[in-house]
């Protein structure tokens, strides 16, 4: 061999690093491999819909799930589920990071690592095995949240067969008042159906109906129903409660009282209710004299802080709107006299015939269910070394539950932890042996919102994969299956759990005994699968007679008592987290509340007045202090609270670990319930949540909260604009004026060959719940950034639900807003982008061609709403969360300019749906993914050029303006005016008109 | 060194050659001091932008509603500089104003390097600099133009005319000079200094060409002088935002640009002065000819100002007016009042004769000057998109520690070019220099001055 000389070596390097230098440039390869054999029912491309229930709250709204090439990516509500009827909440929107995220459990789990899953299982089921062959089956607990149908049915069949304690269902928000106070006054221990849609006068008593309230999607529609305008009428809302919730918000007349005197007042305006005239019909009326006796109205005015003419004045008004209804008892109102309070709200809602009609016992919600009282005796029953295996479902008692309740420390004393849950919470961290359930997207079951509403649940997609590999779990239904043949030592299709698995299970009694009961006349098989199809059966239950007890004249005018010194602490649910079960997931997160706009955190509200004088800011760290814990939250003054009180939302302040969740920064803020002591609701035996007061303290730090929004005051801007009901109706019958303001144009006209899209919003429809911010996060594949880059202007949102206050800053009017592009015909983002990467199409949107963004941001600037955002960083989604991501829909780069599109790809395929029905589009056959969640239906989509579709009748509304309308931009979005009652909110001030 | 006696000093033909040759010879320490700095703070700015590339733009600190910062209010600025260059070598040549013989070459270059330097800013500002050459008209496969609708795009055009005229001019001044310097150099700077001349050989011909041209390029540079600013004012002109919409905006930039350019060329030629020791060239007739021009166009500016307060007021807009409160008064209240500090009050002291040819004062309101024009361009952009018409996204855009690298480094970038200017190329004119000066007359106690 010659070797190599100098020049060949010359050569073999430049060949050789030339090659290497080149093929570092180049992406991974990947291969487009066809189906060998194609899966049947997919066609690539081409989503199917699979109907299912959502399990993301106890409530079980109807789902819609869109699955392409065999993932979720988005959810819908299911238009035929009585519940929801097409809607879905923020919630809901946003379980597909349930779904996919980051930290669910990839497999079982012993011992805080990963373990095969026969292993985890025999391990549990020895132990059962061993219990309950030695006929010590009562040292066996489960615990699970609300469950209902088939699964609730196995559950106890499977308590049953192993002789175990028996099933404590456990949620931090039962309503236990509320069945308590129904079985004392009517003697039903349920919680009816609220007809709110047909009432005309609603009352509610600190119930947070629109966010967390029983079934806020089908509340919110009812509320719309009777609130919002039409043909001149609109229903009155007074909301009695001592901070301004979201609802609060949608009230014409908030009351502020002083925590704790709901009930008072109750009593109290029954009593005055009772002196205007005889009660309703058909009432007796004997046990609600007998619960006004003693009653005194100038007492309860002085000690509630409501003004003696606003109660007469409210009284009045409810008695006199012959459809009142009154709702009570949100979670703040719940103090250890609960039980009376919605005793007081049964008694006012019998005065006024509300019962049987607007209040219907019969379709008694099924899921409203869950016992703190259970729960303690459970923790009793362990701390005593009375329980060996413990299986928790669902639940997070660990972070839900107050110290004082104990059940940390009984936890400790339980031999053997087995945890269901599917992703990562401070319960399981303490458990022995993780079993992970599938999420219910993938799973079989049913779930009965009440009677004659049940939804049925079917697997969406198989499980999920994490870099190529499935997770590893079953459904709840079957882990208990398996666990509990192990430990009998039965076998499929033999002993009390013969069933192959629970999808059986759940198939044998939708063809067996539900069938007979749903549909007689139908053959078993057609029924199943019609119900498939149709997410469920659902039919009409008869309202039942109930009669008052004449126990029900119980209860005494006196305010819940607290404990400790200083502020009354109002423990509220968020309508983003829940009772804590959202927390994890970032949409959830980065939504921002919809009345302090918060996003990320947990805060204290605290009274202006006050902050003033203790010298706190806003985002100042403070301590709350109570008899029972210590936490620290960053400070919101606000006037929209009581003086003697603080308000803290729950659900933040999680403490678990998670790669992901510690990325994201998720385990973020405070437990308010850390500060409880445990004390109860005496007659019902649930939790107290308004039960301590609280010190406040500087802690000299600051962690400044995340707000996009800079000021809730529109500086005279009229961006959110409101008509008085009067004024409302004057307009109906003058028809809208002409614009006054005229934009001279050097360019004719635009065209509009097909169609022009628009939309119009009613404000007077929109409640805040912010639903349609995750829907289209969803839709769009529009990132999450995180708290630093919210609070720093630079959240990504392409729809964000402003909120705008008018009037005296202690009780303002209240205005919603959604704001997204406006789609401009004269748009200002166009002539300035120097290469037509925004441009209009001849369909009338606001296009922006990401590929031609070089991104100098100029539109961004000359957009006067501040709609378009831009691609700061390189946004990630971190896998599995990248499974959900819509192919139709580009995911944007670094440096590029984004925005609303309308949903473009919802425009196309509507429009090539149509094409091969080869018929034209007809209004409604495009629904954009804001419009399709709203449950309020204040977001109607269309073609402008079609003077037929609703959207076109809307905007030529009398109430229809555009937002900075005298800019000249306008735009394809039209908001009509919110209608508001003169004097609305301005409680104790001014008249009401109705 | 006696300044005194420099300063009195009568100078030759001779001497100018000397004395602007001497310029180009091996610098000291010091310059490599200098040189070393500017390099390292360059290097920092350059390692910034390659980060900022890399991360994203979110490195800098613009956020929404302030989706354009310190980048543009530094090319603005950096644009504006540019401006005093071709006024003093053009238009005062075409005015025949004597005085600008000794600054307009210093001051020449100082135009080309900051169009150099703002050129650069669009960009370090844009989101996917490594597509911004889609701004240029330049045929396509795809048959994409860019908008010309677009200030941005007028921008374009208006900067690279600007540039490319002020090179030519440029070079074409140095023509006879370069000449000088190929006569008494060796080596490699004889032949890139042959190539430079153009084979000038100072014949009466060539003069009378070299007269021609440059009367044509003056007439040329001319109208871009009020150009150049007019379009970039017309970014911000042509835009919607409260206190950008105004027709003020073209006169108003042009004169804010000369009034800076000044001040710059005094920050530039004072200390030349000093090291070069060109007191008989640079004399306080010139110092006090530029300080009057500084306090004219800063009373201008001031007019300007009020102009735009008062349009605001008067327009009984109530975004306008907004806008001009919350400057006055909000978060960004000390850029505004010192505005008005470095640009109204302090060339004031100008009015104060013994002021104008006062060095250390005319440079420290030179300083002044510079930094209240920056502040001026960040008003206009950063508090006024602070406070637009959206009520919602109002914000404060708080600077990083990437984008002030940049800034930094640009002004690197600039005293860069400067520095290698002042040691390759003549930074006094030779030729016009001695036109001002009286003839060398044949004497026989002074030998001929060896003039080119």
């Amino acid at each position: 061999m010659s070797g190599i000389d100098r020049r060949a070596f010359f050569k073999v390097i430049a060949v050789s690093g030339t090659a290497a230098a080149t093929a570092g440039c180049q992406q991974d390869v990947n291969y487009l491999i066809p189906y060998v054999v194609p899966p049947e029912n997919i066609v690539p491309g081409v989503p199917s819909y699979f109907s299912t229930a959502c399990r993301e709250c106890p409530a079980g709204c109807g789902v819609l799930a869109k699955n392409r090439d065999g993932r979720v990516i988005k959810l819908e509500g299911n238009p035929d589920h009585p519940l929801n009827r097409g809607a879905l909440c923020i919630r809901g929107q946003a379980a597909l990071q349930g779904l996919y995220h980051p930290d669910r459990f990839r497999g079982a789990v012993i011992g805080g690592r990963p373990a095969a899953w026969e292993d985890a299982e025999r391990r549990v089921a020895e132990r059962l095995a061993t219990l309950v062959n030695a006929g010590q089956g009562g040292k066996i607990a489960l615990v699970t949240g609300s469950e209902t149908g088939t699964l609730a049915q196995l559950m106890d069949d499977w308590v049953k067969a192993l002789g175990a304690r028996s099933r404590v269902t456990y949620e931090p928000i039962a309503y236990e008042p509320l069945r308590a106070a129904n079985r004392i006054v009517f003697g039903r221990d349920a919680v009816p159906e609220y007809a709110i849609g047909d009432a005309g006068y609603l009352l509610s008593f600190g119930a947070d109906f629109l966010e967390t309230w029983l079934a806020p999607t089908e509340n919110i529609r009812g509320f719309v129903a009777m609130h919002s305008v039409s043909g001149g009428r609109a229903g009155t809302f007074v909301h009695v409660e001592p901070r301004l919730s979201a609802t609060g918000a949608n009230a014409d007349e908030w009351v502020k009282n002083a925590p704790g005197t709901e009930g008072m007042i109750a009593l109290g305006l029954l009593k005055l209710v009772l002196e205007a005239g005889a009660p309703a019909a058909g009432v007796d009326p004997g046990p609600l004299r007998a619960a006004v006796q003693g009653v005194d109205v100038q007492a309860v005015a002085a000690a509630s802080g409501v003004d003696e003419a606003v109660m007469k004045r409210i009284a009045h008004d409810l008695a006199g709107s012959r459809s009142g209804l009154v709702l009570g008892g949100g979670l703040s109102a719940s103090g250890v006299n609960a039980t009376q309070t919605q005793a007081a709200i049964n008694l006012l809602n019998a005065a006024i015939g509300a019962i049987g009609t607007r209040v219907r016992f019969g379709p008694d919600a099924a899921f409203a269910r869950g016992g703190y009282a259970d729960m303690l005796a459970l923790t009793e029953a362990m701390g005593k070394g009375e329980i060996e295996v413990l299986l928790l479902g669902d639940v997070n008692p660990v972070y839900a539950l107050p110290p004082g309740a104990g059940f940390a420390e009984a936890l400790s004393k339980v031999p053997l932890v087995v945890s269901l849950a599917g992703r990562p919470n401070e319960t399981a961290g303490r458990a022995h042996v993780v079993l992970p359930s599938l999420h219910w997207l993938e799973s079989w079951g049913d779930s009965e919102a009440r009677e004659g509403a049940i939804g049925l649940m079917q697997p969406t997609m198989a499980p999920v994969q994490i870099d190529g590999t499935s997770i590893e779990g079953k459904s709840v239904g079957d882990i208990l299956l398996s666990l509990g043949r192990l430990a009998l030592g039965t076998e499929v299709g033999a002993g009390p759990l013969p069933w192959a698995d629970f999808g059986a299970l759940v198939r044998a009694a939708w063809q067996g005994p539900l069938a007979r009961s749903y549909a007689p006349d139908q053959a078993p098989i057609q029924f199943w699968e019609e119900s498939l199809r149709r997410g469920g059966a659902f039919r009409q239950v008869a309202a039942a007679p109930v009669s008052l007890r004449t126990e029900a004249a119980q209860g005494a005018a006196a305010p819940a008592p607290l404990e400790g010194d200083g502020l009354s602490l109002l423990i509220y649910p968020s309508s983003r987290l829940y009772d804590g079960r959202g927390a994890d997931i970032p949409w959830l997160q980065e939504a921002p509340d919809a009345m302090t706009q918060v996003a990320w955190d947990a805060w204290v509200e605290i009274p202006a007045e006050r902050a003033r004088q203790m010298g706190i800011a806003r985002g100042d760290l403070v301590s709350l202090t109570s008899p029972h814990g210590k936490i620290e939250l960053p400070a919101y003054p606000t006037e929209l609270l009581h003086d003697g009180a603080v308000a803290v939302p729950m659900g933040e302040g999680h403490t678990y670990s998670g790669a992901y969740a510690d990325q994201a920064g998720v385990n973020t803020g405070a437990n308010p319930v850390q500060l409880l002591g445990g004390a109860t609701d005496r007659a019902s035996g649930g939790l107290a949540y308004l039960a301590v007061k609280v010190s406040l303290a500087r802690t000299g730090a600051r962690r400044p909260l995340a707000i996009p929004q800079a000021t809730f005051d529109q500086d005279h801007r009229e961006i959110a604009q409101h008509v008085d009901l009067a004024a409302a109706r004057e307009l109906d019958l003058r028809g809208k004026a002409p614009e006054h303001a005229s934009h001279p144009s050097m360019y004719p006209p635009l065209q509009y060959p097909e169609h022009r899209w628009g939309m119009a919003v009613d404000l007077d429809r929109c409640t805040g719940c912010g639903a349609c911010v995750v829907a289209c996060q969803a839709e769009n594949n529009v990132p999450v950034v995180g708290r630093a880059q919210v609070a720093y202007g630079r959240i990504q949102h392409w729809l964000r639900v402003e909120r705008w206050q008018e009037g005296p800053g202690a009780h303002p009017e209240n205005i919603f807003l959604p704001m997204f592009c406006q789609h401009c015909e004269v748009a200002p983002c166009e002539p300035v982008c120097p290469v037509y990467a925004a441009y209009h199409t001849s369909e009338g949107l606001n296009a922006q061609v990401y590929n031609r963004c070089v991104g100098t941001r100029y539109c961004g600037n000359n957009c006067p709403y501040h709609v378009r955002k831009f691609n700061w960083f390189y946004y990630t989604f971190p896998s599995p969360l990248d499974l959900q991501l819509n192919p139709d829909v580009t995911v944007r780069q670094l440096g590029v300019m984004e925005k609303c599109t309308m949903c473009l790809q919802r425009i196309i395929k509507g429009k090539n749906d149509a094409r091969d029905a080869g018929r034209p589009v007809q209004d409604g056959d495009i629904q954009t993914a804001c419009q399709q969640t709203c449950a309020a239906r204040a977001i109607t989509f269309g073609d402008l050029k079609d003077g037929q579709a609703v959207v076109s009748r809307l905007s030529a509304s009398p109430r229809s303006y555009h937002v900075l309308e005298e800019l000249g931009t306008r735009p394809a979005v039209t908001y009509l005016k919110k209608v508001v009652r003169a004097g609305g909110g301005h409680a104790g001030g001014g008249e009401r008109k109705g | 060194m006696s300044a005194a006696s420099s300063r009195t000093r009568a100078v030759t033909w001779a001497d100018v050659n000397r004395d602007v040759i001497r310029t180009v010879s091996m610098p000291g320490n010091l310059y490599f001091g200098w040189l070393c700095l500017v390099g390292l703070t360059l290097m920092c700015g350059v390692m910034a932008w390659t980060y900022q590339i890399w991360i994203g733009m979110g490195a800098a600190g613009k956020r929404t509603p302030q989706m354009w910062a310190m980048y543009i209010t530094t090319f603005v600025f950096w644009i504006g500089i540019g401006h005093a260059g071709t006024l003093i070598s053009a238009v005062l040549y075409l005015f025949r104003a004597k005085w600008r013989t000794s600054v307009y070459r210093g001051a020449e270059a100082m135009t080309i390097f900051a169009v150099m330097t703002a050129g650069l800013f669009p960009l370090i500002h844009a989101g996917r600099m490594w597509y911004a050459y889609w701004l240029l008209p330049y045929p396509n496969q795809r048959y994409l133009w860019p908008n010309f609708k677009s200030p941005l795009v007028w921008d374009v055009f208006a900067i690279s005319t600007y540039m490319t005229i002020s090179i030519v001019f440029f070079l074409v001044g140095l023509v006879p000079d370069i000449a000088a310097l190929r006569d008494h150099a060796t080596g490699i700077r004889k032949k890139i200094y042959t190539v430079m001349s153009l084979g000038w050989e100072g014949s009466d011909a060539q003069w009378r060409h070299y007269r021609r041209a440059y009367g044509i390029f003056a007439a040329i540079s001319t109208p871009l002088v009020l150009s150049v600013h007019s379009v970039v004012s017309f970014d911000f002109a042509m835009a919607l935002v409260p206190g950008w919409h105004s027709t003020l905006f073209a006169p108003f930039f042009v004169n804010g640009a000369i009034f800076s350019g000044f001040a710059m060329v005094l920050v530039l030629l004072l200390p030349m002065r000093y090291y070069f020791d060109w007191y008989p060239y640079i004399t306080d007739r010139h110092l006090d000819a530029m300080a009057k021009l500084i306090l004219l166009t800063s009373l201008v500016l001031t007019y300007f100002y009020l102009c735009e307060v008062f349009t605001a007021y008067y327009s009984g807009d109530h975004f306008e007016r907004a806008s001009v409160f919350a400057k006055a008064t909000k978060q960004y209240a000390w850029a505004y009042w010192g505005m008005y500090v470095c640009n109204s009050l302090v060339p004031l002291v100008l009015f104060w004769r013994k002021a104008r040819t006062n060095v250390v004062l005319l440079y420290v309101i030179s300083i002044f000057v510079l930094i209240g024009m920056w502040l001026e361009r960040f008003n206009i952009i950063v508090p006024g998109l602070g406070h637009d018409f959206y009520p919602y996204t109002w914000g404060t855009y708080y600077p990083s520690i990437t984008d002030s690298t940049i800034i930094l480094g640009s002004f690197a970038w600039f005293f860069l070019l400067f520095l290698a200017f002042i040691r390759v190329m003549p930074s006094l004119s030779i030729v016009e220099v001695k036109e001002v000066l009286p003839h060398p007359v044949r004497d026989p106690a002074h030998a001929h001055g060896g003039h080119a």
